[in-house]
């Protein structure tokens, strides 16, 4: 499984330069990220710390074109991002970034395959082939009939994967995914991660789980909105052939 | 997206029960009321050809009343003398002049009131449609009496059976019973001319003369000449036609100011459930947007809510206005000037057509606001919400 679609299979993935993000609340302008240089290379997993309202939802919010920034670059696969229109973000999410949120964010009146089908649905496309080799991968293939209330919490997260996967993104946006799980389930999360990542998936991952963060390659660290530190994480476990 | 858009209405049955039910009110009152104006104005139109008149002398008065009540069977406050029809038998330019002689004999005891017509023989020749059910299509003596399909149920009488009035003293032998005809000749009772002016006491006395021209073209020069006779007026059919559907139009007006209303209903409906379906499903529809949904998908998706919603509601609406209709016919045609007798709810495919067109701008109309409000959802709030 390598969905890398770079021509350039050595450029970064992900160039930030001066990255910033302000809100206005009320009478006041708040800088929720300011001037965030870094850069994430194919194949990397890196992980974004930091306490809560540091700014890491921000930057990933930027990252997975969901917001602009209000100044700075940003270029995902080589192209600069920073100031496409909404269809271009949409476009751009919908066939070359992949989400998975805390609350896996299912629907909850589509099967298991329905809602991994949805972001081929919303490109106009039909892979049933596709949605049967990632609801195999994620080991969720007897449940692709299932609605989500049916699925326990790891289940539902390896169902937002699957979907996240779906469209072959070059890279994948976790936002504390292992936050609504318990730590058995978290394990088995984070260990599908590290699947995808030695599979060549670009991971980049908001988390406050320790073990989630020592398992990527890379720790981004941001306080008070500004990235204070990039720190090389634990080397990713080896893994079997698959 | 249909399959989405109808599993995301299904969430909340009941709500969606409620919102069909208000789609399917307003139609079934627009096209009740649509469908009663195009059978009063067909059913008017017959009862006009089928007189096969072009012209109607009365006596001196409102002409439209007098003619409208001759047409429905009414009786007048005043008549014509015999010798008007003389002059218009002497005009060149008429074909067929038929007199007639209404009159009604009130039936206390059975809460009703009879109306008697006298013909004579030249009404043969404008009522061609005129098919006996049984019996002679003609008095064959003078106390001979023919009787409309409704007024032979109600007396119960057949061809041969003796009809004994008290109130005119008299006993007729029925000739015959004319087929059901859906016009008001159903409910009247007609005899020959001489008798009902000797029984009405109206010796040479005429309620009205119907005429029919050898040359419709003629028309204009004869209404002129006519006018000319002492005591009586002329009105065209045309003329008739004319101030019965002007006074059907404010009827009508009246009437779809209420349907607009109950669609205007309908359409805020729609609109409520499906602002409030977009406002409870933000999360979800900030999702969609997140994995890829674009603005233009988000207002599809909205708009096929809204389409589903007006296609249920309306093919409730229309099999409610099929099935109460009749009901709703009944309660209005009172109020309706000169109504034609038989049935007026017309439903046909070109007023279903139109309503379902109606029903599809309506659900787009619904649909703006909320399919606005949902593609304006940004997709960063995907991620800060359960």
């Amino acid at each position: 499984m390598n969905p890398s679609k770079s021509s350039q299979p050595s450029a970064p993935v992900v160039i930030a330069r001066g990255l910033s993000k302000s809100y206005p609340r009320g009478s006041v302008t708040v800088a929720a990220l300011r001037n965030a240089s870094f850069e994430v290379g194919p194949s990397e997993f890196v992980a974004i710390v930091g306490p809560s309202g540091s700014g890491k939802s921000t930057l990933l919010n930027l990252l997975g074109c969901m917001d602009a920034p209000t100044s700075g670059t940003l270029q995902l696969d080589g192209q600069d991002v920073s100031q496409l229109a909404d269809s271009g973000r949409t476009r751009l999410r919908r066939d070359r970034l992949g989400f998975v949120f805390q609350h896996f964010g299912l629907v909850p009146t589509l099967s298991v395959a329905e809602n991994v089908a949805l972001p081929a649905f919303f490109a106009r496309r039909s892979d049933p082939k596709r949605v049967d080799e990632l609801l195999e991968r994620v080991g969720l293939s007897s449940r692709r009939h299932h609605r989500p209330h049916e699925l326990s919490g790891g289940e539902m997260q390896r169902a937002a994967i699957a979907r996240a996967l779906m469209n072959r993104p070059i890279l994948l946006l976790a936002d504390e995914p292992t936050g609504n799980l318990d730590s058995q389930t978290g394990s088995s999360i984070l260990e599908l991660f590290r699947e995808l990542n030695a599979d060549g998936l670009t991971l980049i991952v908001v988390t406050h789980n320790p073990s989630l963060a020592s398992a990527a390659g890379r720790r981004l660290e941001i306080q008070d909105g500004v990235l204070i530190s990039s720190t090389p994480g634990s080397p990713p476990k080896p893994h079997g052939p698959r | 997206m249909l399959r989405l858009a109808l599993r995301n209405l299904l969430r909340r049955p009941l709500r969606l029960a409620l919102t069909i039910c208000g789609v399917a009110l307003g139609t079934a009152v627009w096209m009740t009321l649509a469908g009663l104006g195009d059978g009063y104005r067909a059913g008017l139109r017959t009862e006009l050809d089928r007189a096969g008149v072009q012209l109607m002398l009365v006596p001196l008065g409102c002409p439209y009343d007098a003619a409208a009540r001759v047409l429905k069977g009414r009786t007048l406050e005043t008549s014509l003398p015999a010798s008007a029809l003389d002059a218009v038998r002497s005009d060149p330019a008429v074909a067929v002049a038929a007199p007639m002689l209404i009159a009604a004999v009130p039936r206390p005891e059975e809460n009703r009131t009879d109306l008697w017509v006298g013909l004579d023989e030249a009404s043969r020749h404008l009522k061609p449609w005129w098919h006996m059910t049984a019996g002679r299509d003609w008095f064959s003596a003078t106390n001979g009496a023919i009787l409309g399909s409704e007024a032979a149920l109600i007396e119960l009488r057949a061809p041969g059976d003796a009809l004994h009035s008290p109130e005119l003293r008299q006993t007729f032998r029925v000739e015959g019973v004319l087929e059901r005809s859906g016009t008001s000749d159903d409910s009247l009772f007609f005899i020959p001319l001489r008798t009902a002016q000797r029984l009405f006491a109206q010796d040479d006395r005429l309620t009205a003369i119907a005429i029919r021209l050898k040359d419709p073209a003629e028309l204009r020069a004869v209404v002129q000449r006519l006018q000319q006779i002492p005591g009586a007026q002329v009105v065209t059919m045309t003329e008739m036609m004319g101030t019965f559907l002007r006074l059907l139009g404010t009827v009508r007006t009246l009437l779809m100011a209420l349907a607009i209303v109950a669609c205007a209903v309908g359409i805020l409906g729609v609109l409520n459930t499906l602002l409030a379906a977009v406002v409870e499903r933000t999360p979800e529809l900030c999702l969609l947007r997140a994995v890829g949904a674009s603005r233009t998908q988000m207002v599809f998706l909205v708009a096929s809510e809204s389409l589903l919603l007006a296609v249920a509601g309306t093919a409730a609406g229309v099999g409610i206005a099929g099935v109460g209709g009749h009901a709703i016919e009944s309660l209005v045609k009172p109020f309706l000037p000169l109504a034609p007798t038989g049935t007026l709810l017309q439903l046909g495919p070109d007023r279903m057509t139109q309503c379902a067109l109606a029903a599809v701008l309506g659900a787009l109309v619904a649909a703006a606001y909320p399919a606005w409000c949902a593609a304006r959802l940004p997709p960063a709030l995907a991620a800060k919400t359960e």
